[in-house]
C-alpha cells in the first residue's frame, strides 16, 4: 500500500559541520534505524554523508512518520538539531531527492560521489526490508533521472569534488598517477576520501603517516597500502610523489626547514602537495622550493569554484531536466493510482443502484413482469452512468495533468472511497 | 637553384603554423590534422628544394642561406615526428613559427655556394648534416623548454591560463626535453670531432675561431645538463632553462661558423 512521501532532514545549506558530525549515523546505528522507522506499513531510505542526513520516509500518515524521525534525530544529535532540521512532503519530497541524486544540491555541484552513496542507502534500506514497494518505485526514478542529468548534461564532466580536482591537478604535474607513490599524511575521512580517488586514478602505492598508528594502518587496510607513525614522515617524503595533508595538527608539520633537506634525496623529483588541513599543515613557504608544488585548501576550492562556474549554465539545464523526470513521475503514478480511483467509483455506484434495484423490487416486484424488472435495472444503472460521465471523462482527461492526483484525490473523498481515499487527502498535503 | 620549391615549402608551413595557432584557440582535432598535412607537405617540397641545390652544385649545403634552410628542415622533420608520436599540437604553435622566424632571413640570404675547395671532401656533408641535426634538436628541446617554464609557472603561481588545458603533463615536456637533448648532444659531439678533423687538415685542429669556441661551450653546457640529470637528477625547470642557455650557444656557433666575423675563412 502506498502513502504519503516526506523527507526529514539536515544538509551542508542549513547546518553546520559541528552538528552533522554529530548526527553521522554509524552502520549499527542505521540498520537499528531502519529497522525501527521502516517496519510496514512505513518504508525508510536514510541517506547519511558528511555534507547531509536526510529520511526519506513513505508512511500512511505522515505527521505521525515526521514525530518518529524527529525523536530519533533528537535521541542521536540532541534538540538542537531541531533548529536546522528541514521537512518536506509530496512533490517537494520527491523533487528534494531527485535533486540530490543528480548532485544538484550538493556542496560542489555536479560531484560525482552522491548518486553512489544515494544509491548505497537505498540498497542498505532495501536489504533490511525498509525499502520496498513506494519506495522502490521512486528511488528507481530518480537514479534514472540523474542518468539523464550525468549523461545529457556537462554538469558532471569536469574535475568537481576536491579530492578529484587534486587528482586532475596531479595529472597535470605527472601525467598519469600510475607508478607514483601516495603519502596520506593524516588518516581522517578527508584523507580517505582522497585517497580512494587517487587509488581509482591508477596510483600504485599508498603509504598513510598518523599521529596514532592504529588510525592509520586502519586507512592504510582498507586502501591497500602501509601505516605509519609521524616518526616515519620524512624517510616516506623521499619517495612519495603526491602528498595529501589533513592532520588536525595546530603548527604546520612540514616546514622549509624540514623539506629542503629531503630534496636532494628524492632527486628533485617534483613533488605535489595538497593541503586540506584547517588550520593549514604546509607552511605556505614551502612552495617556493624549485619542484615542490603545494597548494591549499583555498587553492583547491578556487579550482574546484571556477570548474562550477563553468558549469553554472549546465546546472540550470540539469535543474530543468529534474523538474522535467519529477513530473514525468507524478504523471506516471497519476495513471497508475488514478484508474482504480476510477473503477471503485463505478464499482460502488453500480453497487449501489444494483441494491436500490433490488430493494424496490423486494416491496413491489411480484407485481411486475420480467421485462419490467429489466427495464427498471437498466434505468438504475442508465442513471448511474448519466451521472458518472462526466466525471469519469474528466478524471480520465486530467490523470496525467498536475491536477489529476488532486481530483482523483477529491473524487475519491467527496465518494468516500475508503482505501484510495486515505492515499488520496494524503497527498494533497503536499 | 630550389627557390620555387623553398617558396612553396615555405607557404605550406605558413598554413601549417597558422592551423597550429587556431588549434590553441579552438582544439579541434581536425584543425591539428590540417597543421600536421600543411607541415608534411612543407616538408616534402622542403626535402625536394634540398635536393636540387645539392645536386646543381658540386658541395654539399653551402652557406648561410642553405645552412638555416637544411637546419629548419630538420627542425621541422623532428618536430612533426614528437606531434604524431606524443599527440601534442599544441607544441607546433610554438615550435612552426619559430623555425618559419628563423628561415625567412635564410630564405633572402645568397643561396651561392661559398667553401672553399681546401675542404671538400667526402666527410664534409657528414659534418655539416650532423652540426644541423644537433642544432634542430636543441631549437625542439629548448622550445620545449620553454614552454616548460611557462607552464610550470602557472602550477606554481595556481594561475592557469589557456594553455594549461591543452598542453601535456610537466613530466611528459621534461621527458621530450631530456630526449632531445640527449640526442642534440650526441649530435655535437660527433660535429666536434668530424671539425676537429677537417681542422687538422688544415694544419691545426684548434685555431681559437669564435665558432669552435661557441660550439665548445655550448658542448660544455649540456654536458653538465646531461650528467646533471644522470647524476644528480636534475629536471623540470632547471633543465629547460639550462637547455636554453645552451640553445644560445648553439646558435652562436651556427651565426659565427658561417663566416660572420670569421677572420679565418667563410665556411666550415
Amino acid at each position: 500500500m502506498t502513502a504519503e512521501f516526506l523527507c526529514v532532514g539536515i544538509s551542508h545549506k542549513s547546518a553546520p559541520l559541528g552538528l552533522r558530525e554529530r548526527l553521522a549515523f554509524s552502520p549499527e546505528k542505521m540498520a537499528e534505524v531502519l529497522a525501527l522507522l521502516g517496519r510496514d506499513p512505513h518504508e525508510l531510505v536514510l541517506v547519511s554523508t558528511c555534507n547531509r542526513v536526510e529520511f526519506y520516509v513513505s508512511a500512511p500518515v505522515a505527521d505521525e512518520a515526521a514525530r518518529a524521525v524527529r525523536t530519533a534525530i533528537v535521541e542521536t544529535a540532541g534538540e538542537q538539531a531541531l533548529e536546522h532540521l528541514y521537512e518536506k512532503r509530496g512533490d517537494a519530497a520527491l523533487s528534494q531527492l531527485f535533486r540530490v541524486a543528480a548532485s544538484l544540491d550538493s556542496m560542489v555541484v555536479g560531484e560525482p560521489q552522491i548518486l553512489g552513496q544515494v544509491k548505497d542507502a537505498f540498497e542498505l534500506a532495501q536489504k533490511a526490508g525498509a525499502a520496498r514497494g513506494e519506495l522502490t518505485r521512486i528511488y528507481s526514478a530518480a537514479f534514472a533521472s540523474a542518468k539523464r542529468v550525468r549523461t545529457e548534461t556537462g554538469i558532471g564532466r569536469m574535475s568537481t569534488s576536491m579530492a578529484s580536482a587534486a587528482v586532475e591537478l596531479s595529472r597535470k604535474i605527472f601525467g598519469g598517477l600510475e607508478d607514483k607513490a601516495v603519502l596520506l599524511l593524516g588518516a581522517g575521512e578527508m584523507a580517505e576520501v582522497a585517497g580512494r580517488h587517487l587509488v581509482a586514478a591508477g596510483a600504485s602505492s599508498v603509504v598513510v603517516v598518523n599521529r596514532t598508528l592504529e588510525r592509520a594502518t586502519a586507512l592504510a587496510g582498507l586502501l591497500g597500502g602501509t601505516g605509519h607513525t609521524l616518526d616515519a614522515l620524512f624517510a616516506e617524503l623521499v619517495r612519495a610523489d603526491v602528498v595529501i595533508c589533513t592532520t588536525a595538527s595546530l603548527t604546520p608539520i612540514l616546514t622549509l626547514d624540514n623539506v629542503a633537506p629531503v630534496l636532494k634525496a628524492r632527486r628533485h623529483r617534483p613533488l605535489f602537495m595538497v593541503d586540506l588541513a584547517v588550520p593549514r599543515d604546509i607552511a605556505p613557504d614551502v612552495n617556493t622550493l624549485d619542484g615542490v608544488y603545494t597548494y591549499d585548501i583555498d587553492d583547491i576550492q578556487k579550482i574546484v569554484a571556477e570548474n562550477a562556474a563553468s558549469r553554472s549554465s549546465e546546472a540550470v539545464k540539469a535543474e530543468l531536466l529534474v523538474a522535467e523526470e519529477v513530473t514525468r513521475f507524478i504523471r506516471a503514478r497519476a495513471v497508475r493510482e488514478g484508474v482504480p480511483v476510477l473503477a471503485q467509483l463505478r464499482a460502488q455506484a453500480e453497487q449501489i443502484a444494483r441494491a436500490e434495484v433490488e430493494r424496490s423490487l423486494g416491496a413491489w416486484g411480484a407485481d411486475l413482469s420480467d421485462k419490467q424488472k429489466k427495464s427498471l435495472e437498466a434505468m438504475a444503472l442508465s442513471i448511474v452512468n448519466k451521472l458518472l460521465h462526466q466525471p469519469t471523462a474528466k478524471l480520465r482527461a486530467v490523470a496525467t495533468d498536475a491536477g489529476g492526483e488532486r481530483l482523483a484525490g477529491a473524487a475519491a473523498e467527496l465518494f468516500g472511497l475508503d482505501d484510495a481515499g486515505k492515499k488520496r487527502t494524503g497527498s494533497d498535503n503536499g | 637553384m630550389g627557390h620555387p620549391f623553398f617558396a612553396l615549402a615555405f607557404h605550406a608551413y605558413a598554413l601549417g603554423a597558422m592551423a597550429y595557432v587556431a588549434y590553441l584557440v579552438r582544439p579541434w582535432r581536425g584543425l591539428a590534422w590540417a597543421a600536421r598535412i600543411c607541415t608534411g607537405a612543407g616538408l616534402l617540397l622542403h626535402g625536394a628544394g634540398l635536393l636540387r641545390v645539392v645536386q646543381a652544385q658540386h658541395g654539399f649545403l653551402e652557406g648561410p642561406g642553405q645552412g638555416v634552410a637544411g637546419m629548419t628542415f630538420l627542425l621541422l622533420c623532428i618536430y612533426l615526428g614528437v606531434d604524431l608520436f606524443y599527440r601534442i599540437p599544441v607544441m607546433g604553435a610554438f615550435l612552426t613559427p619559430m623555425a618559419l622566424a628563423v628561415w625567412a632571413p635564410g630564405l633572402l640570404w645568397s643561396m651561392d655556394a661559398q667553401t672553399r675547395d681546401a675542404l671538400r671532401g667526402p666527410l664534409l656533408p657528414v659534418h655539416i648534416s650532423i652540426a644541423l641535426l644537433g642544432v634542430a634538436a636543441f631549437a625542439a628541446a629548448a622550445g620545449v623548454g620553454v614552454v616548460y617554464v611557462l607552464m610550470e609557472r602557472q602550477v606554481k603561481l595556481k594561475h592557469f591560463g589557456l594553455l594549461f588545458a591543452r598542453l601535456p603533463s610537466l613530466q611528459v615536456l621534461d621527458e621530450l626535453n631530456r630526449r632531445l637533448v640527449l640526442g642534440g648532444f650526441v649530435a655535437l659531439s660527433l660535429t666536434l670531432v668530424t671539425g676537429a678533423f677537417f681542422a687538422s687538415g688544415q694544419g691545426a685542429y684548434w685555431v681559437w675561431q669564435p665558432k669552435e669556441i661557441g660550439t665548445v661551450a655550448a658542448w660544455l653546457v649540456f654536458a653538465a645538463l646531461v650528467g646533471a640529470r644522470l647524476l644528480a637528477g636534475w629536471q623540470g625547470r632547471r633543465a629547460a632553462l639550462l637547455t636554453m642557455a645552451g640553445f644560445g650557444l648553439v646558435l652562436l656557433a651556427l651565426v659565427s661558423s658561417y663566416g660572420m666575423s670569421v677572420p679565418v675563412g667563410a665556411g666550415p
